[in-house]
């Protein structure tokens, strides 16, 4: 009776033991569902969110990309477009001769390819400002159509949170009937046929469109905000999450430490009190 | 008329020869301290009849005179009443001894939580899709994507068959049970025969019932056990409802079918395990299986691949159980056909995609799989408390029984003592008998000699 008793013990303590060194080898405190069936299950929950987490920030970090790219190429189209202004500005002025006014529209007119060069961007093998025809070319050399569509392409930054992150090239750099495109076509038009007045209005047009392309390029910071900011709620999140998963799934290494030693004390002491109790009868003290 | 002058000698001889059984008993005990299942066993000692002694000196009332003393019987220290309560647990611990044994594989096929399970591969699978919607137009991250959806599927598959695996295995165990109990039954029937038989000639075969309270306690292991005593100490047994064991008539040899009423023991906790529990998890799966392919496939088919065509599965149409569960071998093989857009001929759109991979974390599958988990998880535990209730309250029983029944070496010591006392008296009274016939015999009449 005494055997059965100090063997179901020892197994007892042994078993704890057992767990507990498990616990400290694996660093878990959840090894299997049967450990916290509840906790279990919010481990799963906040590996899921993290997961989650994780992709958000991938795809930010491409939107991001994808918008810098945007930027940089309407920055360049700026430029030419005040490259373009400036050379208006000259040929609406009387003193400028006609011979003069050829070269600059022919300077317009190179003007007009190099929009429509950087129009063309890609980013990742993509067009940036087709809409969502990316693998087409938005502008040609042939001729000033715009080949792309209006579409948007819309990226997943959070849960259910979707960002529009292309400008359409239509809308900004524009095609032979509007836009960029248009108003400098127009003014190399009028540069050759010296017509002046028309010149001085066109000047009127580009800062016009100059001024949608600010917009536009306005649009893109703001946008390039709220994946900064989406960015930072989601690392933020990440932290506590990560820091949530760990107090639910990681052993506490310290108490299991301390926990492993004091069950080995048990668990010793009960195999000693265990052998001594076991051998012990009247038959020891019968002579 | 008086009494032999011999008659000491025989009261004497009596105590010596009691002595020495009640002896014989204690060694039988010492011998059996470690024998599983053996009662110890107690010589009953009795005073002898006594001799009635009418005579003219003693009036009306006959007088009488002891006799000595006389073994009455061998008796089985045991409480059959402990033996019930015993048993009763012994059903409990069978039961959740096999209930947890197979929750424990389930557990290890699961593999949750870590970065290996079905969890972990849900994941994979959402963040492909929404790899595809940042870059739909390439055809390596389509190609992940049909990759990560086979992985999802032959985890289903693997965990699926793990589960059908045990399920079997539990069946064999089943058969091995069973046929366990049925050999049980037989050894029953054959100890009743030789115990009715001992009875009959008035013997107590303590050992046989020993033996037979034995085999009873392992069959309760097994499965319900319900036993009645009739006439001569024959057992009649019955094992989850079904006659195993009928007096010294016959044993039975029983078939699944047969258990009507299987309630405990290890028995119906595999047939409960391999029955319902099993099934359920597995029922649960396909559910998870068929509501991914589902709702995966409703929106795929409504998007575009990357040459215009819609109407285009993802997985493939006729696997929706978690053993069936694959990506369509068209979309498997080329992978531009992923419908990611949600419009022809706009590479660049990813709307279908988006949709998809919004799915994460859904009620019917990321929800229900860890519902699922936590499921298995409390069964595994309650299985586990409830086995653990159950060893402490048999292992308490059985100290119960112990001390009833058990041989204590302190206490057959002191026996031992005792009745080497005992017998050394009654050598000791034969002796002084043997010196009064000594005075009669030898030195009575020798007047003058």
């Amino acid at each position: 009776m005494i055997s059965r008793n100090v063997l179901a013990d020892l197994e007892l303590v042994s078993g704890r033991l057992d767990r507990t060194r498990a616990k400290l080898t694996s660093g878990k405190e959840l090894t299997r569902p049967s450990d916290d069936p509840l906790l279990v299950g919010r481990a799963l929950q906040y590996r899921s969110e993290l997961a989650a987490n994780r992709q958000y920030r991938r795809a930010i970090d491409e939107a991001t990309g994808w918008h810098e790219a945007s930027d940089s190429s309407l920055s360049a189209i700026s430029n030419m477009l005040r490259r373009a202004r400036d050379l208006a500005v000259g040929g609406a002025n009387g003193a400028s001769s006609p011979a003069a006014r050829q070269l600059m529209a022919t300077e317009v007119d190179q003007l007009i390819e190099g929009i429509k060069t950087e129009a063309n961007a890609q980013y990742a093998g993509r067009y940036l400002f087709s809409g969502t025809t990316t693998l087409t070319a938005p502008y040609s050399t042939a001729d000033d159509a715009y080949h792309g569509n209006a579409s948007t392409i819309n990226r997943e930054i959070g849960p259910g949170v979707q960002l529009q992150v292309n400008t359409v090239g239509s809308a900004v750099v524009g095609d032979a009937s509007s836009g960029i495109v248009k108003a400098l076509r127009d003014l190399s038009a009028h540069l050759r046929a010296n017509d002046l007045t028309a010149v001085a209005s066109d000047l009127t047009a580009i800062d016009a469109v100059h001024d949608e392309l600010i917009t536009a390029r306005a649009d893109i910071g703001s946008r390039v905000n709220r994946l900064d900011a989406a960015a930072e709620r989601l690392s933020e999140l990440e932290e506590s999450t990560v820091r949530l998963l760990s107090e639910t799934e990681d052993a506490d290494m310290a108490k299991t430490l301390v926990d492993v030693s004091t069950q080995q004390a048990v668990y010793e002491s009960a195999l000693r009190a265990g052998a001594r109790i076991v051998q012990s009868s009247l038959l020891d003290f019968l002579r | 008329m008086g009494i032999s002058t011999f008659f000491g000698l025989q009261t004497a001889l009596s105590g010596i020869l009691a002595q020495q059984r009640a002896l014989d008993v204690t060694t039988h005990n010492i011998a059996n301290a470690n024998t599983v299942g053996y009662s110890r066993q107690e010589a009953v000692l009795v005073a002898s009849p006594a001799f009635t002694m009418p005579g003219v000196s003693t009036g009306v009332q006959p007088a009488q005179i002891g006799t000595g003393v006389d073994v009455d019987q061998y008796k089985r220290v045991r409480d059959q009443f402990i033996d019930v309560q015993l048993r009763a647990q012994t059903m409990r611990q069978g039961y959740y001894e096999a209930a947890s044994d197979g929750l424990e594989q389930v557990e290890l096929a699961l593999a949750e939580p870590s970065d290996t399970g079905l969890n972990a591969l849900l994941h994979t699978f959402w963040n492909a899709w929404q790899d595809v919607s940042n870059n739909p137009e390439s055809p390596s991250t389509r190609q992940a994507l049909v990759q990560a959806g086979a992985n999802l599927a032959d985890a289903f598959h693997s965990l699926d068959s793990q589960l059908q695996t045990i399920a079997a295995q539990t069946g064999q165990n089943v058969t091995s049970t069973l046929a366990e109990a049925n050999q049980l039954g037989g050894e029953i029937y054959g100890l009743n025969v030789q115990i009715a038989n001992a009875i009959a000639t008035g013997a107590t075969p303590n050992d046989l019932l020993d033996q037979r309270d034995l085999l009873v306690d392992r069959l309760a292991q097994l499965g319900n056990v319900s036993v009645t005593k009739g006439p001569l100490e024959v057992l009649d047994v019955t094992f989850g409802g079904a006659a195993l064991v009928t007096g010294t008539t016959s044993s039975a040899t029983l078939t699944e079918p047969d258990l009507t009423s299987l309630t405990s023991g290890r028995l119906a906790g595999l047939v409960n395990l391999r029955d319902t529990v099993l099934p359920g998890y597995r029922t649960s799966l396909d559910a998870i299986a068929s509501s991914l392919v589902t709702q995966t496939n409703a929106l795929h088919a409504t998007g575009y691949d990357l040459s215009g065509s819609t109407g285009i599965n993802f997985f493939a149409a006729g696997g929706t159980t978690a053993a069936t569960i694959a990506v369509d071998s068209t979309v498997f093989g080329d992978p531009t056909r992923v419908a990611a857009a949600s419009a022809t001929g706009q590479p660049g759109d990813a709307g279908i995609a988006l949709q998809i991979a919004a799915l994460r974390g859904s009620a019917g599958v990321d929800g229900a799989y860890t519902q699922l988990v936590t499921r298995i998880g409390s069964d595994a535990r309650d299985a586990n408390r409830a086995l653990a209730n159950a060893t402490l309250l048999a292992n308490s029983l059985a100290n119960r029984r112990e001390s009833v029944s058990g041989v204590s070496l302190d206490e057959e010591m002191s026996n031992m003592i005792r009745f080497q006392r005992g017998f050394q008296a009654s050598a000791r009274a034969l002796n002084a008998m043997d010196e009064l016939i000594d005075v009669i015999v030898n030195r009575m009449g020798r007047v003058g000699l």
